[in-house]
């Protein structure tokens, strides 16, 4: 429980209706987008300047009290989850696009910016901000931060990590830092300590102020969607468009249970009946474009599609996007419950994984819809359940784990873009030695001495690791730890 | 998302809210299209919050009490209906959620006043007509009012317009293509009577014969939506008696009316009125919907040089996804240039939000003018009442020479 | 003392047993005095590509092996690391290249070293063999310890083995060379080509004797290069204060002269400076630079100088920072660090008995 000197002073940050510590107004806060985890805070706080958010962490870390930093809350591995009786950093009024260079293809913004709304604000300059996870349209540049998303469009340009040439952090112990630079190069000199931060799930601090990279809007795309009788042919196909020497913007498959989701939601017109679904996007220079388009058609018609479409306008292929980027959550449609999956394989193993997961799907008797990103190997099975029934959820996460074993087998790696977060840390030994999970708490414990920063997301344990029987721990050597 | 509510122990629409709450996965995208969440970015003033709250209410872990002030915040708009990719029925879920609540609600004095005044007197064009010109007298005190009644008066004309009288029937022009029976409305009738009178030229203009049934009234929309039920059934049972069946469609012009008359099923539901309603319900069409399908006669070709925004007031877009028709009718007018607002959210306006809320109704009033503003159409044209006194006020605080019009009564110009 | 380990086991065993350690791969880059209490690791003996797999866009090598046999191995099914790492030529290894972040002219395009790292095994100051990212294309477990490597120059772990992304080779290549007034000239016209739709694989740039050379490389299908060029040559007349446009005859030569630093072959220092192109005529005009060379439109220089000191107070003052690539020095790394303070927690956790060299 936070003691009534804390709520006072972190009232003196956040004054008056921006420290929420009724029951009514932390209610909404208790879970992110993963509805299987819920915790209330002791606090949520809605700081409106970078100022603040650094009182706020230092204030934290001095009491020691835990403290998540929240964006739109959409996490899918539950990242966002408050921390029982810690604060909630809600950083939804940090939203300020501060600069724009055009020339220089560069942004400045807050963290609590909406991913598509710098590139909205750019577009007039014919810019655009590339990563696309499929909450764009409300998740926040700090949360994208903090997970490293990715989206639709990773083949080609990568995640959100590929994208940030610099930033200011607040480090989990209330000092600030610069790194980076407005040259695409970032960093530079020095060890990436950018790509370190991105994907740390909070565990370094809060990003202050972000600097991204922008592109120019793709004279031209060609998007292309081809029906297929099987998922392992779809994911053949995949296979084959890479082989072919193209690299689209995006190679996306839904399969029939997720195609039927999404089809209620927008009307896109997918084709009907298609147990498996693939979308090609190329992107580029249009007369580059309608050549590989023409190659492209060649190998998906070579790769047995029985139905072949091609989005003739704008319309037509934001609408594709539309239905396919609200594909997880139109689910919600079909199952009132599902966990989503995140494990990556090698392309080369897509169709064995598929089978597979139909295979456990029927072992299990659980429904699951298959949507994801094939270009990347980075599977997103939606295990469905009913979580009214006794058990069912465990039963749900069970064979997700299967999943995720099976991934790690086939040579992948357990999330490819959701991040590790509540859901999936007990996984993180089975893909790392237990010295790569020590050098990783070393790591942690070296920035976040008191465990303040997102306490018990990404590593199994919040707690330093039980000490060895013999010879001294790597981090009683570092002296940070010891047995008194 | 799992919930523990009751179904039966919350009435007739316990169904419906347990099945919106289910269909939730709390995902965040309605978010974005919710206009209290984008000036407070808080998640209780957001749908996904408010669903939340409602959930916890009809489990009975929060009191309705506390939940009350953020459920209250809701414009009730249905942006976030369609930026829900699960399908949650939103606007069924808070209408019967706040009719639930109202059967047991204390509100403070000065509340009830504000409400005493909208249920008393919107839904009737006389009494309406004649609190309008207190109000007037009003204006000259409203520095000394409580906000709430202060925006009430800020809101209404310096002058009200001349009443229009509309006769029973009037025929078609040319070949009769359709009969159909038209909604004049109560608050419309009162501040802009010229948007039936245009309606009608419209109409008749195109072949269509207009009845007009003389003993209407009130369609009930506002009152259901601000969760007043009974009051709701009792306007809309008169107007189920009042309106012909024998019609090809009963025609709205105001996007308020048309989204409650379509939700009259659910007003009626485990009524023996029911099937009645329903029926009704399905004969309803915004009047740009009915044109659209019917096909415009030609207008005159010379027509003067018009740059105009077309506002997607939240009652049609929303709550009737209606978007493309009106579009489609003001991009037949020729030598007119139809520009897209950037700002998609509510105008604030929503029913009598403005009168409840005012400060946020202020501020998203104040968005909109700023982006129709940034188009720089000479108008801005809209399928709402409720809208159109909202967005004049707000282009007027912002001193904007931009005119605002129905979208009817464009097309009636472009008749003339 | 130097010793040369065959796996990456005797890496650890060696920076066990040593108070101090240095790794050194290809020797292409700077040399510094070692002090006899260092122990240097030759990593020679830890080359070759362990897998390859062209269906996935990736392959994983030893740290050593060099770049020269990964771009051939690579170029046999018309794949390439996009990010042209420098000095492929004169011996660089991929090890070295990751630890020193040298991109070259193709970064433009797709990204840098950093962009195309997925997985990484290295050996960390407690003599712990550790392991970072995989072979994927896309990991979200564990920190990114692979992107931490980049640039990391060899201060918090050896490398001994990485993974990294490749890409399809475009079948074609052409160049046009573009004469302009100034610097300021060129840097205007990469300003104006901001945002334009043109997909460019490289835009390098070089004032000497009295004029400005510019280069602009596209990759693409054969088929239709030629016509890209030319509406790209159209477009830089009409849009930009160009004097002059040819097309290079001798691409791949040219660009593997810049891939050399051939233009600096005389000079004793060169310094790699990432660079907001913004900044670009202010560095410019600084008395310690010799000879500037740009590329990637703009955003980094390398600089040949005579007195490194003088050019590394040019570059705090700018508020910019650099790299040694050639030269003799004890650091490498000149101008500003704002980060040091995050980078210090990190190296007190992989490196708290500073085996390697300090920060």
């Amino acid at each position: 429980m936070l003691t009534s000197t804390f709520y006072t002073q972190l009232a003196e940050i956040c004054p008056g209706n921006r420290c929420l510590t009724r029951a009514v107004d932390l209610l909404p806060y208790e879970s992110d987008a993963l509805t299987a985890f819920r915790a209330t805070p002791g606090a949520v706080v809605l700081p409106e300047t970078e100022a603040e958010v650094i009182a706020l962490v230092r204030l934290c870390h001095q009491a020691g009290v835990p403290f998540v930093a929240r964006g739109s809350g959409t996490s899918l591995s539950g990242g966002s989850l408050p921390i029982q009786d810690g604060v909630v950093i809600a950083l939804n009024r940090l939203n300020a696009i501060l600069k724009i260079d055009p020339e220089q293809r560069t942004a400045v913004v807050q963290p609590g910016v909406i991913n598509l709304n710098i590139s909205k604000a750019v577009a007039k300059h014919n810019l655009y901000y590339a990563p696309d996870p499929s909450s764009q349209s409300i998740c926040t540049i700090g949360g994208n931060v903090a997970f490293n998303s990715g989206g639709a469009h990773c083949l080609k340009y990568g995640m959100t990590s590929n994208h940030v040439l610099a930033m200011r952090v607040v480090l989990p112990d209330g000092e600030v830092v610069e790194m980076g630079s407005e040259s695409v190069e970032g960093m530079g000199v020095g060890p990436d300590l950018i790509g370190m931060f991105i994907g740390s799930e909070g565990l370094f601090g809060i990003a202050l102020e972000i600097t991204v990279r922008l592109l120019p809007i793709p004279e031209q795309y060609r998007t292309v969607l081809a029906a297929y009788d099987s998922l392992e042919s779809a994911g053949n196909a995949v296979a084959a468009v890479v082989a072919s020497g193209l690299l689209p913007g995006a190679m996306e498959i839904m399969d029939k249970l997720a195609l039927k989701a999404a089809e209620t939601a927008v009307q896109a017109g997918y084709p009907a009946g298609a147990v498996a679904l693939l979308i090609v996007e190329l992107e580029g220079e249009a007369e580059q474009v309608e050549h590989e388009f023409a190659q492209l058609i060649d190998v998906i018609k070579a790769s047995g599609a029985y139905e072949i479409q091609v989005a003739e306008t704008a319309a037509q292929r934001a609408k594709i996007w539309k239905g396919r980027k609200g594909a997880f959550s139109s689910v919600g449609r079909l199952s009132p419950d599902y966990v989503v999956q995140d494990g990556v394989v090698p392309r080369s193993q897509l169709g064995k994984a598929l089978a597979e997961i139909e295979r456990l799907s029927a072992d299990y008797g659980l429904a699951v819809a298959n949507v994801f990103h094939a270009g990347d190997g980075n599977l997103h099975p939606l295990i469905l359940y009913d979580g009214r029934q006794p058990g069912a959820l465990e039963h749900a996460e069970a064979f997700a784990g299967e999943i995720l074993k099976l991934c790690i087998a086939l040579g992948g790696t357990i999330t490819g873009e959701h991040g590790v977060g509540m859901e999936k840390r007990a996984y993180m030994p089975l893909l790392f030695s237990e010295t790569d999970m020590d050098a990783m708490y070393a790591i942690r414990l070296a920035v976040d001495t008191k465990l303040v920063a997102n306490p018990g997301k990404k590593l199994p344990s919040d707690e330093a690791p039980a000490l060895k029987l013999h010879g001294m721990h790597p981090l009683e050597q570092a002296g940070i730890i010891s047995r008194e | 998302m799992q919930h523990t509510i009751n179904p039966e122990a919350h009435g007739p629409r316990g169904a419906a809210m347990a099945d919106a709450v289910s269909a939730c996965v709390h995902c965040g995208f309605c978010l974005s299209a919710c206009p209290t969440y984008s000036v407070l970015g808080e998640e209780m003033d957001s749908p996904r919050g408010r669903i939340y709250l409602m959930k916890s209410v009809l489990e009975g872990d929060l009191a309705a009490t506390d939940a009350q002030p953020y459920i209250d915040r809701c414009l009730g708009c249905m942006g976030c209906e369609p930026a829900c990719p699960s399908g949650v029925a939103y606007g069924d879920l808070l209408t019967s959620y706040r009719a639930l609540q109202e059967e047991t609600r204390q509100r403070p004095l000065i509340d009830s006043v504000t409400r005493r005044m909208i249920v008393e007197t919107l839904p009737y064009p006389k009494r309406f007509r004649a609190a309008a010109k207190l109000g007037r007298l009003g204006k000259l005190m409203q520095a000394a009012l409580p906000d709430q009644l202060g925006a009430m008066l800020g809101l209404l004309p310096d002058q009200l317009p001349a009443p229009v009288h509309l006769p029973a029937k009037i025929p078609a022009k040319g070949q009769r293509r359709a009969r159909v029976a038209l909604l004049t409305g109560c608050v419309q009738t009162v501040l802009a009577p010229q948007i039936n009178q245009a309606t009608v030229d419209v109409l008749t203009a195109n072949g269509v014969e207009v009845v007009i049934p003389q003993n209407q009234g009130c369609c009930g929309s506002i009152m259901s939506h601000i969760g007043e039920t009974q009051r709701a059934q009792r306007l809309a049972a008169h107007n189920l008696q009042a309106f012909p069946t024998d019609v090809d469609a009963i025609i709205t012009n105001a996007a308020g009316c048309g989204s409650g008359m379509h939700e009259y099923g659910l007003l009626f539901k485990g009524t023996a009125q029911e099937a009645a309603a329903t029926h009704f319900a399905q004969q309803v069409q915004d009047v740009t919907v009915f044109l659209a399908a019917l096909g415009l006669r030609a207008m005159p070709a010379t027509q003067p040089a018009r740059r105009v925004a077309y506002h997607d007031a939240c009652h049609l877009a929303h709550a009737q996804g209606v978007t493309d028709p009106p579009r489609a009718l003001l991009n037949s007018i020729p030598n007119l240039t139809l520009v897209e607002l950037d700002n998609d959210l509510c105008c604030g306006s929503a029913g009598t939000y403005n009168l409840e809320q005012p400060e946020i109704a202020a501020e998203l009033g104040q968005r909109k003018a700023q982006s129709i503003i940034e188009t720089n159409a000479d108008m801005v044209v809209m399928g709402n009442i409720g809208c159109f006194t909202q967005v004049e006020t707000h282009l007027a605080r912002l001193q904007a020479d931009v005119s605002v019009l129905h979208t009817i009564e464009l097309l009636a110009r472009a008749y003339q | 003392m130097s010793k040369s380990p065959t796996t990456a086991a005797e890496v650890a065993k060696i920076v066990n047993a040593a108070t101090h350690v240095t790794a050194v791969g290809g020797r292409s880059k700077w040399t510094f005095p070692a002090a006899d209490t260092v122990t240097e690791i030759d990593l020679s003996q830890l080359s070759g590509i362990v897998a390859y797999a062209p269906d996935e866009y990736t392959f994983t090598a030893k740290a050593n092996t060099p770049l020269v046999e990964i771009i051939n191995t690579l170029a046999a099914r018309q794949q390439y690391l996009p990010f042209d790492p420098l000095l492929a030529n004169a011996g660089a290894t991929l090890g070295g290249t990751v630890a020193c972040n040298t991109s070259g002219s193709g970064r433009l395009r797709y990204g840098g070293v950093r962009d195309f790292i997925l997985g990484v095994r290295f050996v960390d100051g407690n003599g712990n063999v550790l392991r970072g990212g995989g072979n994927v294309v896309k990991n979200a477990s564990g920190f990114d310890l692979p992107k931490f490597m980049v640039g990391s120059l060899g201060r918090y772990g050896i490398m001994t083995e990485i993974t990294m992304k490749v890409f399809p080779k475009p079948a074609a290549f052409g160049t046009l060379v573009l004469q302009f007034e100034s610097v300021a000239a060129a840097l205007q016209a990469s300003f104006a080509l901001a945002n334009q739709p043109f997909e460019l694989d490289a835009f390098d740039f070089r004032h000497t004797n009295g004029s400005t050379t510019a280069w602009i490389r596209l990759g693409g299908l054969p088929n239709t290069l030629q016509p890209r060029l030319t509406r790209l040559q159209t477009w830089l007349q009409t849009h930009t204060s160009v004097q002059t446009i040819d097309t290079l005859l001798e691409d791949a030569a040219h660009w593997q002269g810049i891939n050399a630093l051939a233009f600096a072959a005389d000079s004793p220092n060169v310094v790699k400076i990432p660079l907001p192109p913004r900044k670009l005529l202010h560095l410019d005009e600084d008395p310690a630079i010799d000879l500037a060379h740009y590329y990637c439109a703009g955003n980094v220089a390398l600089v040949t100088t005579t007195d490194i000191t003088a050019l590394g107070s040019a570059l705090t003052r700018l508020g910019l920072n650099g790299l040694l690539l050639r030269g003799t020095a004890t650091n490498p790394q000149l101008g500003t660090r704002h980060w040091l303070p995050f980078a210090q927690r990190i190296k007190t956790a992989l490196d708290p008995h500073q085996k390697f060299l300090e920060i």
